[in-house]
């Protein structure tokens, strides 16, 4: 269990060194004041992971240095009940010119160990590296995601209770990369708290159980993963738009009845928005490999003079399904005048595996290069829910869609040939 | 802070100075040999060095060996413990260490370098006629008090040297300075009288010239003067402490 109440950090910084210590003897200020964190507060249960989102410099990894003991926070309680470690940057605290194994040692001894310890983990630590004869020879000499993969092991075996994973993760490979969240989940379900900080947001929708928002140092929102990850892509959203027009973040109501962020810059309207089945008729359910049409109507509130508007599939994990919009399709728009109402018809095969999926709607302005846009003007997730039932003529299968497989046995190979 | 992580360090310390040679650690104790040679055959049968009031050839070269065997542990533990926390930004930026034990590392690598030269040094008085006494029983506890003077000092000193780059030069030269100032190369009684009274006030004096008198001149030391070095040193790590207290997020921001 982690639990964090009411931290607070702030950043002196200094034109020099030693205005530092003039400050302290002389007593006069000599900084400005960057406010890190302020006021944090959260709490990870034993078995549960947490994610952190926010853009650059909202205090993710300030949350994570206070939470590993390497900076102290200026106000505020952190409580951890037993170790924690973590998978933070690249080669925590290695020594580069110390080989693999002695490295294993001296940071096996900096995470709690005693050398007993360590002797009788050693082999395990090695193996799950993968390394092989590399761990005989200086750590200079290796790869980022060959340290990654030693520093993720020692931390592990070092029993934490807890554990931190930043972006460092990403340095491996894909197949290393899913050993470690193999490993992570099984620390996870052995009743390990995890929190886990990146700008993978599929991966926090994946593993997370709860998720908060930073920016500036502040909590700004904080639930389930997917809701903070729609409040974070309609923050980027914001940003995107250069702060040139207001942003209204307004809760929605579907028809489901369930609540999403509805971010928009003011400019544009969303009238309605319908799903049908080939026969026209609006539907709330259908089976997997139909034609279904989507109809939505977009309101200009200003002149628009290369309007473009998206389509996002996404399942009940708010993974990304499929995604596309006018512009990379290459379909011809018209620009809007001010009032003017726009009505888009998609229609499109549906061969996704049973399971929810939602619709939301994205609208840009002025396409430019291969898939961006220089004015963002509305995001609107999730504003309908589609439950897909299996095809009872498809054939039998589990995975995101009938890749509809053609398979051919061959009989009577004599195996000596 | 626990021992293990001390010990850890301090024999990374040792091994990874000269880490990829052949001779490896045998280095670091190449160098005492090659300085104690230097002191008792060079200065004694070359130079014809003598020490006044003894009739040894080595004398001289002995007297020199105890000051500077005991310098060179009391100088290496301060300027290394002053900088300690610049050299080893890349462990306590990323890993938690309990930052004022942390130096004791160098404490302890120090003195298994002073242990194996004080080895060859008692050899060398072996062999060589000069002969030891059972005063030197006292070494160990003149040791201790030296080195926790040199930790305090160092620990005191390094607090600053994380905000005031400088003072790390500015402590080399004064470790050049007062290396001169303590009669190790001279003898005490060549000083002028005025330079006589300020040597009470040097507290590496205090320690030098207990070696001086064990090894030399076989009397049991006063041990006045390392008391009041014991009390000066409590001083100094208690004002460090607080200063450290007062400092401490200070510097962990600052690495």
């Amino acid at each position: 269990m982690i639990k964090v109440s009411g931290v607070s950090k702030k950043f002196k910084l200094y034109h020099t060194p030693t205005d530092r210590l003039k400050e302290k003897i002389l007593r006069k200020k000599y900084h400005r004041e960057i406010t890190a964190l302020e006021n944090i507060s959260f709490e990870v249960k034993e078995g549960q992971t947490l994610g952190i989102v926010g853009q650059n410099g909202a205090g993710k990894s300030t949350i994570l240095k206070v939470l590993s003991g390497v900076m102290l926070p200026d106000d505020g309680l952190i409580e951890v009940d037993g170790k924690i470690t973590g998978l933070l940057e690249l080669g925590t605290g290695f020594d580069q010119e110390l080989t693999g194994i002695e490295n294993i040692f001296m940071n096996g001894t900096f995470l709690g160990m005693d050398k007993n310890e360590i002797e009788r983990k050693k082999d395990d630590i090695i193996d799950f590296t993968e390394l092989g004869d590399f761990i005989y020879d200086p750590i200079k000499t290796y790869s980022s995601g060959m340290l990654m993969r030693l520093a993720f092991s020692i931390a592990m075996h070092a029993e934490p209770k807890c554990f931190l994973v930043d972006e460092a993760l990403s340095v491996g490979d894909a197949y290393f990369q899913q050993k470690c969240m193999r490993k992570i989940l099984e620390f996870k379900n052995n009743g390990g708290s995890i929190i886990f900080v990146s700008h993978d947001m599929n991966a926090v929708k994946t593993i997370c159980d709860s998720a908060i928002l930073l920016d500036h140092g502040h909590i700004i929102s904080s639930g389930d993963p997917k809701d903070i990850i729609d409040y974070y892509h309609g923050m980027i959203l914001q940003k995107a738009h250069m702060g040139d027009a207001e942003v209204i973040v307004n809760e929605v109501k579907d028809r489901t009845d369930h609540k999403t962020p509805n971010v928009s810059t003011g400019e544009v309207e969303l009238l309605s928005f319908k799903v049908l089945n080939s026969k026209d008729e609006e539907i709330l359910h259908i089976e997997s490999e139909q034609v279904i049409k989507v109809i939505y109507q977009v309101k200009a509130l200003k002149e628009l003079s290369d309007p473009h508007f998206g389509l996002h599939v996404r399942n009940n994990l708010g993974v990304s399904v499929f995604e596309t919009n006018t512009y990379c399709i290459g379909a011809k728009t018209f620009s809007l005048k001010k009032g003017q109402i726009a009505e888009l018809k998609w229609e499109f095969f549906f061969p996704l595996s049973a399971g929810d999926y939602s619709f939301s709607v994205g609208v840009a302005n002025k396409g430019y290069g291969r898939d961006a846009f220089e004015e963002y003007l509305l995001m609107a997730h999730d504003i309908e829910v589609l439950k897909v039932i299996p095809n009872s003529s498809s054939i039998i299968y589990t995975g995101v869609f009938n890749m509809k497989p053609k398979v051919t046995i061959q009989e009577g190979i004599d195996s000596s040939c | 802070m626990n021992l293990s992580l001390i010990l850890e360090l301090a024999k990374r310390d040792i091994t990874e100075k000269y880490s990829g040679s052949t001779l490896g650690a045998l280095w670091n104790f190449i160098y005492p040999l090659v300085d104690i040679f230097i002191f008792t055959v060079i200065f004694a049968n070359l130079m014809g060095s003598r020490l006044p009031g003894s009739s040894s050839v080595y004398a001289y070269g002995f007297y020199l060996t105890s000051g500077v065997i005991a310098w060179n542990a009391f100088s290496n533990t301060v300027t290394r413990t002053s900088t300690v926390f610049l050299d080893k930004k890349y462990i306590i930026s990323k890993v938690k260490v309990d930052l004022s034990s942390f130096p004791l590392y160098i404490a302890v690598s120090e003195s298994i370098t002073y242990v194996v030269t004080m080895g060859i040094f008692l050899f060398l008085l072996l062999i060589s006629g000069y002969g030891v006494s059972r005063v030197i029983l006292f070494v160990p506890f003149i040791y201790i008090i030296q080195q926790i003077f040199a930790y305090s000092l160092g620990f005191f000193v390094g607090v600053f040297v994380v905000f005031v780059r400088d003072l790390k030069e500015i402590v080399g030269i004064m470790f050049k300075i007062w290396f001169w100032f303590t009669p190790i190369v001279y003898l005490y009684d060549v000083l002028p009288d005025i330079v006589k009274k300020l040597m009470v006030y040097n507290p590496a004096f205090s320690f030098i010239h207990l070696y001086q008198t064990i090894f030399i001149y076989k009397e049991i030391p006063s041990l006045k003067p390392i008391l009041y070095l014991l009390l000066l040193s409590l001083v100094i790590l208690f004002f460090a402490g607080i200063i450290f207290k007062k400092l401490e997020k200070d510097i962990r921001d600052f690495m």
